[in-house]
């Protein structure tokens, strides 16, 4: 096995995170007695990734995803534990580390908002000492990749969200890191501007073997890109390996979905026969059942014996609902 | 491949530039501040010289003082720093750390946004005080020996008066409002550093007060050497008050700045 590219062995971060009652009185007595609370944020995070893979890190909102990859690109020091990446660590934050790692972040700017992106990418090129030879290269590649000549005059203020996201993405390109961290990429952009992100993603994961690490909340991102995923939820890992086979081991039902040619009179009570069979909130008006794997069959038999069916169909679940599933239940 | 160090002057240069031309995008703004800068100085301009009529307070004529203002207006522009001004904002919504993440010391982005702006607000600032001098007829008489002790004068006022300003902007690592220090800063080289009135025309209680802090040295203390108004003696204890408080402000600049960064990598931007 080669060297890993990135190891992270029982990171740990707690906030320490101001907290008072609400009210003036309140607010008075914590000017002079500030109280504060311990928020884990990630407690006790494993993993290492090889060169070159690239990785899905999901869970909801304050799981934990943003702060591991802060502490990864250095921006935070952890509590406890203790992260290699490229054979640094990462929050002493050397410049040859810096050099090597690119944080790219969906709802941060860094470029320079008042003048036209091929300024700021000559700056950074400069602050990266990348050689001119090398910038014009990697520059060509980059724009022909992402389709986007037409963008670099214009002030980066006039640029829509998807231009700006592809310019951020040169920027943090531009002096070839080995590590990409990915924070949100697709962060409020349309469907077609997120499917060419990706398909840019991949294929420049592809060219030049560079490790990803990529949190996203649209799963079409991670499935599109990721064949491992690690799940957070609570600060904890919960799952870390290939996203098929988390479909698999998280849905242990299919979806029935269900058409009937005529009203039907009391199908919650019909339903509620089944005791495991779960009705899902309805779309266009057709009702959806949630049954386990091993009671599809006398299920649907059951169905179509007794109830006036037009159309009958069995699926897997989404990927969506089945992350939606663990995210309520906290539990792979 | 080379180890990178973080004082990346070639870095630091293409940050400069950069900056000066998102600026000049924006000048109308900067001349208007510019403007809005010199209008307090014109005012009391314009009271002195009428207390002075056709003699003089303190031994300054209205020739003396339309010197000593005009000069005032650009030493206090190539003095102030608008730069500590954003970086509290910086810290506070997080975007210093673009700053960290860039292998190249964060002090740059600072003093390129310092060295733009002077060269913007000189744009300005230069002409339009030219003009005044036809108007308000200042009487100065410049020796080479002024001249020359009046650069290092400037340098260092530049100097103290930025670093003074960014320790106390470090501060929003802590207190989210921390830029109120720097509107107290303003007033007191307002009130201590020859702005309200040359320190000959302050009250002599706050004579000496005005001499030994450091907001003097932010501001009028050039302005003096300049036009005149010092003896050897004066100009050379000056000096040595000057740079000890310079050398203060880099020194506290540089523990704020640190315990400020550990600070913010222990709460996260």
């Amino acid at each position: 096995m080669p060297q890993p590219m990135i190891q992270v062995k029982d990171l740990t971060k707690v906030y320490r995170v101001p907290e008072r009652a609400p009210g003036l009185k309140a607010s008075i007595r914590s000017l002079f007695k500030p109280q504060t609370i311990d928020v884990p944020a990630v407690t006790g995070i494993s993993f290492t990734i090889a060169p070159g893979e690239m990785v899905g890190l999901i869970g909801p909102n304050g799981a934990g995803k943003t702060t591991t990859l802060k502490i990864l690109s250095g921006l935070l020091t952890p509590t406890r534990g203790s992260a290699t990446v490229a054979g640094f660590t990462p929050w002493e934050r050397k410049p040859d580390y810096l050099r090597r790692i690119s944080m790219v972040m969906g709802n941060r700017s860094a470029m320079n908002w008042d003048i036209p992106p091929l300024d700021s990418f000559r700056v950074l090129a400069e602050i990266y000492r990348v050689d001119p030879q090398t910038y014009r290269d990697t520059l060509d590649e980059l724009i022909a990749l992402l389709e986007m000549e037409a963008l670099l005059k214009k002030p980066v203020r006039n640029l829509s969200l998807g231009e700006r996201m592809k310019c951020e993405l040169v920027g943090g390109l531009l002096y070839r890191p080995d590590v990409l961290f990915l924070d949100e990429p697709t962060l409020g952009l349309d469907v077609a501007m997120q499917r060419r992100l990706r398909q840019f993603l991949h294929k420049y994961n592809q060219d030049h073997t560079v490790t990803v690490i990529l949190t996203s909340h649209y799963m079409a991102d991670v499935t599109a890109l990721c064949q491992r995923v690690m799940l957070i939820h609570h600060g904890q890992l919960i799952y870390d390996g290939a996203l098929h086979a988390l479909a698999e081991k998280l849905a242990p039902f299919k979806l029935v979905r269900l058409q009937f040619s005529a009203p039907v009179r009391d199908f919650e009570g019909f339903v509620a026969k089944f005791d495991t069979v779960e009705i899902l909130p309805q779309e266009n008006g057709h009702p959806t059942l949630r049954v386990p794997r091993a009671l599809i069959a006398p299920v649907t038999a059951q169905i179509l014996e007794n109830l006036p069916v037009a159309d009958l169909a069995v699926e897997d679940p989404p990927i969506e609902a089945v992350i939606d599933r663990i995210y309520e239940e906290g539990t792979v | 491949m080379r180890s990178l160090d973080r004082f990346n002057h070639r870095g630091g240069w293409a940050l400069i530039r950069n900056t000066w031309q998102s600026w000049l995008q924006h000048r109308g703004f900067f001349f208007l501040l510019a403007f809005g800068w010199m209008l307090p100085m014109l005012v009391y301009l314009f009271i002195w010289s009428a207390a002075a009529g056709d003699g003089a307070v303190a031994g300054l004529t209205r020739g003396n003082l339309a010197g000593y203002y005009l000069a005032l207006i650009l030493v206090n522009q190539m003095t102030y720093s608008t730069t500590n001004w954003t970086v509290g904002d910086n810290i506070r919504y997080g975007g210093i750390s673009a700053w960290l993440l860039q292998p190249i010391s964060p002090l740059y982005h600072a003093l390129s946004q310092e060295i733009a702006g002077k060269v913007v607000f000189m744009l300005f600032s230069i002409p339009v005080t030219g003009l005044l001098a036809l108007i308000v007829r200042p009487e100065l008489s410049l020796t080479a020996g002024q001249a020359l002790l009046f650069l290092p004068a400037l340098l260092l006022a530049w100097a103290l008066r930025f670093f003074w300003g960014y320790w106390l902007a470090l501060l929003a690592f802590w207190a989210a409002r921390a830029d109120s220090l720097l509107a107290l800063q303003d007033s007191l080289i307002f009130l201590l550093g020859g702005h309200l009135a040359p320190l000959a025309l302050l009250p002599t209680w706050m004579q000496p007060l005005a001499r030994i802090l450091p907001f003097r040295y932010m501001s009028a203390f050039p302005v003096e050497i300049l036009t005149g108004l010092l003896s050897g003696r004066e100009i050379w204890l000056g000096f040595a008050i000057q740079a000890g408080w310079t050398l203060l402000a880099v020194l506290l600049t540089r523990l704020i700045w640190t315990r400020g960064v550990r600070h913010y990598e222990a709460i996260g931007g």
